[in-house]
């Protein structure tokens, strides 16, 4: 019960991030001029920096030396943003360590009200990492990320391998927050 | 060779004889791969207030399409979905719309809500124990699988190669611009001349089906 209180909140909250309390037809409304101003008015502002897949793999090499905990995510998403707000606090739990949280979003890239959105929601949730946008088509986007769906995870050792690949592509073992938990505790005990 | 050496032959060679689970799954399906029989499905409940098993399809070709209302991608596609229906509308193919989800907008009430909307000319069913969804592999709507008459699975993947999303402005966007290769249709027209499909599978895209873990 109290879990379904917990993402039912986190719903709402989100749901008023994305301007649903006016309409009823939430996630289909236009951003509008709402978001710019809440963005404008912010005392901290996000930023999403947009990366091709090419730069991407860069930015990754920049990172090597610690853990490196991915959260690939969009706003036509719904489990994303529900899962988000857990990565945010991971980030602040691990903040004197060394792993490094990146959002990695999958947006439109040329849908501004979405891209407007996404800042937003960044910006209430205080992810203060690195929030990127892949900047290809969408559909490409995810064919070179190796991608079916999203929520997923992607956690890199140290070394920059690849070690926890973490997604809901199999209906029988789709991740949770506490696979995301356990990844990051095994990888800093190893290290 | 001692025993623990012939214990451990004995044992690759089960490893490389028995399939493994991941080898039989399909190329973007952790599950099932084609040439899998229909799994079957009794009373779930549709849209029409019917309920529908899979002893009830007796069309020489049955598609299921997993959907859910909330995602802009089926949203999207849904034009192009009625689309179908209309364009192959025959006593000879089935199309059956399935929604998974546990989320209230993706249950029956708002699914009956969302196929009057957007003019769902096909059985639309909830699989609330989630089991057809499971058995399919199925983590993405919009997603298309295709059953031949002997209810093998042909084809699964996207309607054709520009998935559409539904914009908040309304507008719907194609990611590839015009669609060019209908895999879906051409797949039907094949199967109903007798020959086979010619494209097996391609990389479904959409939004996540959230199956309840243990």
């Amino acid at each position: 019960m109290k879990d379904q209180c917990l993402v039912g909140l986190l719903i709402l909250s989100v749901s008023i991030a994305v301007g649903c309390a006016r309409e009823p037809d939430s996630r289909q409304a236009a951003a509008g001029d709402d978001t710019a101003d809440f963005i404008e008015s912010a005392e901290w502002q996000a930023t999403l920096e947009p990366v091709t897949f090419e730069a991407w793999q860069e930015e990754l090499v920049a990172l090597h030396g610690q853990v490196v905990v991915v959260d690939m995510w969009a706003t036509w998403c719904l489990p994303c943003i529900e899962r988000f707000p857990h990565m945010v606090e991971l980030a602040q739990k691990y903040a004197d360590q060394d792993v490094e949280f990146v959002s990695l979003c999958l947006d439109d890239r040329d849908d501004e009200d979405s891209i407007a959105l996404a800042k937003r929601f960044l910006t209430e949730q205080r992810a203060r990492f690195p929030n990127f946008l892949m900047d290809e088509v969408v559909t490409q986007a995810f064919e070179k990320l190796d991608l079916l769906g999203i929520p997923a995870v992607f956690i890199y050792g140290p070394d920059g391998s690849l070690r926890y690949r973490l997604t809901g592509d199999d209906p029988n073992n789709q991740f949770t927050d506490a696979d995301v938990d356990d990844a990051i505790e095994e990888l800093l005990a190893a290290s | 060779m001692n025993l623990r050496g012939l214990i451990l032959a004995a044992l690759l060679l089960t490893m490389a004889i028995l399939p493994c689970p991941a080898l039989q799954a399909g190329e973007y399906n952790a599950v099932i791969d084609i040439g899998a029989p229909m799994p079957q499905f009794s009373d779930l409940p549709a849209t029409d207030g019917t309920t529908l098993s899979s002893s009830d399809l007796e069309e020489e070709v049955v598609i299921l399409v997993f959907l859910a209302n909330h995602c802009p991608w089926v949203k999207g596609m849904d034009p192009d979905l009625v689309e179908l229906g209309e364009s192959i509308q025959s006593d000879k193919v089935r199309i059956v719309g399935v929604s998974v989800n546990h989320r209230e907008d993706d249950r029956l009430p708002a699914m009956k809500e969302h196929a009057a909307q957007a003019g769902y000319n096909f059985t639309y069913i909830y699989d609330e124990s989630q089991e057809l969804g499971r058995a399919l592999g199925a983590t993405r709507t919009p997603e298309y699988y295709i059953f031949d008459k002997d209810r093998r699975l042909v084809y699964m993947g996207l309607l054709h190669n520009s998935p559409a999303s539904k914009r908040r402005d309304g507008t719907i966007n194609y990611t590839e611009g015009q669609p060019t290769e209908f895999y879906v249709v051409d797949n039907v027209k094949a199967l109903l001349a007798g020959e086979e499909v010619t494209v097996a599978e391609t990389r479904a895209h959409g939004c996540s089906v959230e199956y309840e873990q243990d």
